[in-house]
């Protein structure tokens, strides 16, 4: 395995976590009302940031995105706390942050169609 | 060719964490302020719900009328959203109302009643879903320059 990574398992990899962020919330959305239930986010830039900190060079597929309960967001009397504002806050970032990698990833993908036809 | 991830040095001081810990920023933080402020005025539309449903409740427990609920917001320092701070009991007066009928008059034929004023209720209720509003415009806005940012790597 090489030192580096390339952009397109980069993006690959942020692409995943943000498909699985998107799941997370739709179930977070689906149990709004479910009692004791406790929201569900992603942990990906997390471990990411982690570790790129020991050394430069990250294995891409030893980091899995990890599916974590916050207990952050204040709990409602029937237990639960999701709270549909703040699933759309992180629904809305979520889709910014997907478009972003789809267009890196598009941009990447003509560089090298430029670099491969021949005309 | 391989490509190298190259880290950006920063001045000292930049992370309250220092160098060593590099810090995850999810640098939307004009949505994350959005949502607090339609989470407030949620809030805030709540207690304006409870005050109007017992406008007219003269038994709220502990032998006395509903009292009328005021929401305290304050700023969260950590990302410059608002918060609710606490929920404030209005102390003022009840509205004394003649009912010599009433199982709950007094003597002279008083009911005390609520301190909730509908018209101001009302006025509360429209500041709240301006706010709301406006707040939610913001939310729009910021995902559209988001977007108008994203255009430019087509």
């Amino acid at each position: 395995m090489s030192k580096t990574n390339s952009i397109i398992d980069l993006i690959e990899a942020g692409i995943r976590a943000e498909n699985l962020r998107q799941k997370a919330i739709a179930n977070n959305i689906a149990n709004l009302g479910t009692p004791g239930y406790r929201r569900i986010d992603v942990k990906f830039e997390q471990l990411l940031a982690k570790s790129l900190d020991s050394s430069r060079a990250v294995e891409l597929s030893k980091i899995k995105p990890q599916i974590y309960q916050p207990e952050q967001t204040p709990v409602k009397s029937n237990g639960n706390d999701v709270h549909w504002e703040i699933e759309v806050g992180q629904m809305i970032k979520n889709t910014l942050r997907h478009k972003a990698y789809i267009r890196l990833l598009n941009k990447k993908y003509k560089q090298i169609e430029l670099a491969t036809s021949v005309k | 060719m391989t490509v190298g991830v190259s880290r950006v040095e920063r001045e000292p001081g930049w992370n309250k964490k220092g160098k060593e810990q590099m810090e995850v920023d999810n640098s939307f933080s004009p949505i994350d302020i959005a949502i607090s402020g339609l989470r407030a005025q949620g809030k805030q539309m709540e207690l304006i719900s409870s005050n109007v449903a017992n406008a007219r409740t003269t038994d709220a427990g502990k032998g006395e009328p509903y009292r009328r609920l005021e929401a305290a917001f304050k700023l969260n320092d950590e990302m410059g959203g608002v918060e609710l701070d606490k929920v404030l009991t209005d102390m003022s007066d009840f509205l004394k109302v003649f009912d010599p009928g009433s199982p709950r008059a007094d003597e002279d034929g008083y009911v005390a009643m609520p301190n909730v004023n509908l018209p101001v209720e009302m006025m509360n209720l429209n500041i709240a879903t301006r706010v709301y509003q406006a707040n939610a415009a913001i939310l729009k806005r910021y995902q559209q320059m988001v977007e108008t940012t994203l255009e430019l790597l087509r």
